[in-house]
């Protein structure tokens, strides 16, 4: 009676206790894992003592040793299937072929170092470059600020004024606290000695309470600094000016350094990861609004009010909603807005400032609450659009090089196909097989993550100074975060486990006594489109792809660079200079007419320095179009942008701005009781004055305070400032005297003979020697200033390049491996054409046309691919491009030549190689 | 097809097992032989499929093993039941007599009775 029914029953009695016996099953599966090599050696030797007791049975019933030792093993069945089947009933078979399958393959990818760094390599490549993308736009754009509750937070708009924060400040209803920020540059000396521009942050008395950020040392910043405007000397530290400057000495809290003349005590140090709320900086200092004007003279004694700059974030209290704080704030807000506007624009408006008028500016003016998580950041909206048209680059990359992987793992499991079939036919499983195969591939695929580790975090650096050329460094927390190892980590196993399942399918399915008599051969696959064949036509159309767009973007790149701004970058320094209260000059030190003894002093001083060639002033710079906007009709009338910046004398030929006709500014229209007159560009002769000389003309637009008649002495060539890639705009240059504008800040302009650098230390000392409040701007090139604004495109071409480039090598590398790999196969082939007659010539065109097939196949699925991406996000790419329509022909028609060039001498090594075969060898060997 | 040496399936074997070691504990061999006696040799046990499930049951939990000196001091690994092994062949036992049970009841059943 054999049967025993009830095996799938349960056993309720036995099932109390059921997590405990897991747990011992599990602890006892374990030590079974840890001491294997023990438990074989008794596992054996509990066998043989076995055997031993049996043999003696067997010989007391009256064999002779050596039948009964036979027989003995007839009785036990097969010593090795029964140790197989204590193994197996050991419950630790899983892990244990898991640790011999990744020994094995370890061993395995050590034996072909070639092919296992060509594989991690161009995976990690692939790998590196995602991650360094992902990992900067994480950190730009999604990484929240490292404060207390991020999700807490609400921003009031981008920028809101100082006056209307104080109203949102005394808000107890709906708010739970307000607190403000700027950035601004600050003039700093350490016992006695000028230091480098140091970054500030002007910081209200919520600031570091209502972000929850604690000081690592001394005190932060409070309400007890924010009650006497000029009356709080203090100031915090920034984890990173701590390290750089002070080298983490405690000590220099209590301490007292100069800030534009004055000194101030450091109370207090920030915590380290705290860097503001403005992603892409980190301030050097903290120091209390209420110490304003001190340390930013250009505002005179009041933050600037309509059109402020400051940072607003806020909290709301338990139980309020945003919309229903929007609402409640709105009523405030707007009564202030509408004073302040009352008060301001009606001397300047006159009757057009109806109170409707002005509500309907202060409702426009209140931009509600949005959230402020991840803080603010002028980087995010500079690099957002680039980044993301970058990682769709990276993706095709790794599409790339996954594809290169998947074939080169092909071509190699055809290689081992004796190996296989031996195996197989010695009782391998199959499943075992293909197992060990993918855990080949995954740890690859993990070699080349690890690879691409290492690649993304030095490219991720190198992309951020990149970043930073021409304008103050840029600072982002790269630690990398648990987003960015996990995506690594997923797209690491993603690749191997997808692009090692083919080959390893498709390696333990043939016919086993075929390929062990070597029927078949190593070469394999013949005619047709087998998967190698299309990964490599994949490879080409993607890095044609990539081609493109590197042509695109570079293309556009050069035709910036190249457009005639009609200015000499390379000699020019800027040097921002914004003396007491410059920013509204009718209040500064005996208003305007002060202002402007100054800067001819300031100019006066710079030109006597040797080495400079001229100094000028003017109110704009490449990275800061300032000046007064208008829109008046043409005489044809249409309505165009007019600028009309402030400059001083010589400022054209200090930068290196022709003039076509007339004259400069001249010294002598510097006087307040000189006739009005200005400079126009050539954009405005041309739509003011159709073709007609405007010299001696009047000016058509007047905005001097005398409101006398202003006319017009000169001309100047176009040339293209701040919006580089939008066309030009008529341009009205006035002198600092006869403009009736507010502001009063210039950048000084000093063209050198020499080299640059030699003479900024110079130039600076001299700014100070003439206003020591002055902050100090660090000063630039011109150069460097167009290089900061030009960062989108210098992004975008650099990196595309450098993608398509790599893209190319990888395709090519495919290219190769399959043109060699052919050869290989097809040797007795070749070695029977020759023999047959065939040349060497003949040869060599057959692998040739190989090449080119797949190059025709694979550029024109990449033109087509190319084009269709074009249309679908032909808008998001139009943007960022200058000059040049997405379809480019000539971007096209480049890549294709690169592509074709650059492949056919990848092509040309394997047919060498074929031309080089023996016949006589290739037809012995089969 | 004749009714000789008749096999056992694994779990049968297990409870089998339980209850020889429940009256002491014993080497591998010494079990076969044993569970072969008490059996009246109707039962031949596989002793290649022993071994496996002596370790199934090690790492169940319901038998313990140790290295000792048999009497003619030879080393031999014993094994013993442990508490958890005798609450197993205490419920093994019933469900068994629970089966063969059903099992008698339908070889015994006549026509027409209901």
């Amino acid at each position: 009676m054999g049967a025993y029914l009830g095996r799938g029953e349960r056993y309720p009695a036995v099932e109390a206790g059921c997590a405990v016996r897991l747990v011992a099953e599990l602890r006892e599966r374990l030590r079974a894992l840890v001491f294997r090599p023990r438990e074989e050696r008794e596992m054996d030797e509990e066998l043989q003592t076995h055997l031993q007791f049996e043999t003696e049975r067997q010989m007391a019933t009256g064999f002779d040793p050596v039948e009964a030792r036979r027989r003995a093993h007839l009785r036990l069945g097969g010593m090795e299937r029964v140790k197989e089947e204590v193994r197996s009933a050991r419950g630790t078979r899983a892990l244990e072929e898991a640790g011999q399958d990744i020994r094995y393959s370890l061993r395995t990818l050590r034996r072909h170092p070639g092919f296992t760094a060509a594989v991690a390599l161009s995976l990690g490549l692939g790998i590196g470059a995602n991650t360094a993308i992902f990992s900067l736009m994480d950190a730009v754009l999604w990484r929240t600020l490292p404060v207390d509750d991020p999700e807490g937070l609400w921003a009031v708009g981008d920028r809101f004024p100082y006056d209307g924060f104080r109203v949102l400040e005394a808000d107890d209803t709906v708010l739970a606290g307000a607190a403000a920020s700027v950035r601004v540059p600050l003039n700093v000396s350490i016992d006695g000695s000028l230091e480098p521009t140091a970054e500030g942050l002007l910081v209200s008395g919520r600031f570091f309470s209502l972000l929850g950020v604690p000081p690592a040392a001394g005190r932060a910043i409070g309400l007890e600094d924010h009650q006497v405007p000029g009356g709080h000397p203090v100031v915090m530290l920034g984890d990173g000016y701590w390290t750089r400057r002070f080298a983490r000495d405690r000590s220099v809290v209590g301490r007292a350094i100069a800030i534009s003349g004055l000194p101030y005590t450091v109370v207090g140090i920030a915590p380290p990861n705290f860097a503001g709320v403005e992603v892409g900086t980190a301030p050097d200092l903290y120091v209390p609004v209420t110490m304003q004007s001190a340390v930013m003279p250009a505002l005179g004694n009041r933050p600037n009010a309509i059109t402020g700059q400051f940072r607003v974030l806020a909290r709301l209290r338990p139980g309020v909603s945003p919309e229903q704080a929007a609402s409640a704030l709105e009523g405030p807000v707007i009564t202030w807005v509408t004073a302040e506007l009352g008060t301001r624009l009606s001397p300047e408006m006159g009757d057009r400032a109806t109170p409707a008028r002005i509500r309907l500016a202060a409702l426009n003016l209140w931009p509600g609450l949005t959230p402020a998580a991840a803080g603010f950041s002028e980087l995010r909206d500079q690099v957002s659009r680039p980044l993301s048209m970058l990682l769709f680059v990276v993706g095709t990359l790794l599409l790339i090089a996954c594809a290169n992987t998947a074939n080169l793992l092909l071509a190699r499991a055809t290689v081992r196909r004796r190996e296989l079939a031996t195996r197989l036919a010695l009782g391998a499983g199959r499943s075992r097989l293909m197992r060990q195969l993918l855990v080949e591939s995954v740890i690859l695929a993990v070699l080349g993550g690890t690879v691409g580790l290492a690649v993304a975090y030095w490219a991720t650096h190198l992309l951020v100074a990149f970043m930073s050329i021409g304008q103050t460094p840029i600072t982002l927390d790269l630690r990398p975060d648990l987003r960015v190892l996990g995506f690594t980590a997923l797209v690491s196993l993603a690749t191997g486990i997808l692009f090692g399942i083919a080959p390893a399918v498709r390696a333990t399915g043939f016919s086993l006594t075929s390929t062990l008599r070597g029927a078949v051969g190593l070469g394999g696959r013949r005619r047709g489109w087998g998967p190698d064949r299309m990964l490599v036509v994949v490879q080409l159309a993607l890095s044609l792809v990539l081609l493109i767009g590197a042509g695109l973007f570079a293309r556009s790149l050069a035709a910036l660079n190249n457009r005639d701004f009609a200015f000499d970058r390379d000699r020019v320094i800027v040097v921002r200079v914004e003396p007491q209260a410059s920013n509204t000059r009718s209040r500064a030190r005996q208003g305007a007419a002060g202002l402007d003894r100054l800067y001819r002093d300031l100019l006066d001083r710079v030109s006597a320095l040797p080495g400079v060639v001229s100094a000028s002033l003017a109110q704009f710079t490449p990275s800061n179009r300032m000046g007064i906007e208008r829109q008046p009709t043409t005489p044809s009338g249409e309505v165009v942008s007019l600028h009309i910046p402030m400059v001083y004398p010589r400022y054209f030929e200090t930068v290196g701005v022709p003039l076509v006709a007339g004259r400069d500014l001249a010294a002598r229209d510097l006087d307040a009781d000189s006739a009005p007159v200005a400079v126009v560009n050539e954009t405005f002769a041309r739509q003011f004055y159709r073709g007609g000389s405007p010299v001696g003309q009047p000016c058509l637009v007047n905005i001097s305070p005398s409101k006398r008649p202003c006319q017009i002495v000169g001309v100047v060539r176009d040339s293209a400032y701040a919006d580089f890639t939008g066309d030009i705009v008529a341009t009205l240059y006035q002198p600092f005297l006869q403009t009736a504008g507010n502001r009063g800040q210039m950048a000084l302009h000093v063209r050198v003979a020499g080299e640059p650098a030699a003479l900024m230390p110079s130039i600076r000392t001299m700014v100070a020697e003439t206003d020591p409040t002055v902050p100090h701007f660090e000063a630039r090139t011109l150069a460097e200033e167009v290089s900061g604004v030009m960062i989108r495109e210098r992004l975008l071409a650099t990196l595309a390049s450098v993608f398509g480039a790599v893209a190319l090598a990888l395709a090519c590398v495919g290219l190769y491996g399959l043109l060699a790999f052919a050869v290989v196969g097809r040797t007795a082939e070749i070695g029977v054409r020759m023999a047959l007659g065939a040349s060497r010539g003949d040869v060599v065109f057959m692998v040739l046309r190989e090449a080119l097939l797949l190059l025709a196949v694979g550029g024109t699925v990449g033109v087509l691919i190319g084009v269709a991406a074009a249309r679908l996000a032909g808008s998001q790419i139009e943007g960022l491009l200058f000059g040049l329509d997405v379809i480019d022909p000539v971007s096209i028609a480049g890549a294709c030549v690169v592509l074709v060039l650059v492949a056919t001498i990848a092509a040309v090594l394997p047919a060498r190689g074929a031309a080089a075969i023996d016949p006589t060898e290739s037809l012995r060997n089969g | 097809m004749g009714f000789g040496r008749a096999d056992l399936l694994q779990g049968t074997l297990e409870m089998l097992v339980l209850r020889a070691l429940a009256l002491e504990p014993m080497h591998g061999w010494g079990l076969a032989q044993r569970i072969e006696a008490m059996s009246n040799s109707v039962f031949e046990i596989q002793q290649g499929s022993l071994y496996p499930a002596l370790q199934r049951m090690k790492r169940k939990g319901w038998v313990r093993a140790e290295w000792l000196q048999t009497e003619n001091n030879r080393r031999a690994r014993y094994y013993s039941i442990t508490a958890a092994g005798e609450k197993r062949l205490t419920a093994e036992r019933a469900q068994w007599e629970r089966t063969s049970g059903a099992v008698n009841g339908i070889l015994q059943w006549k026509r027409g009775v209901l």
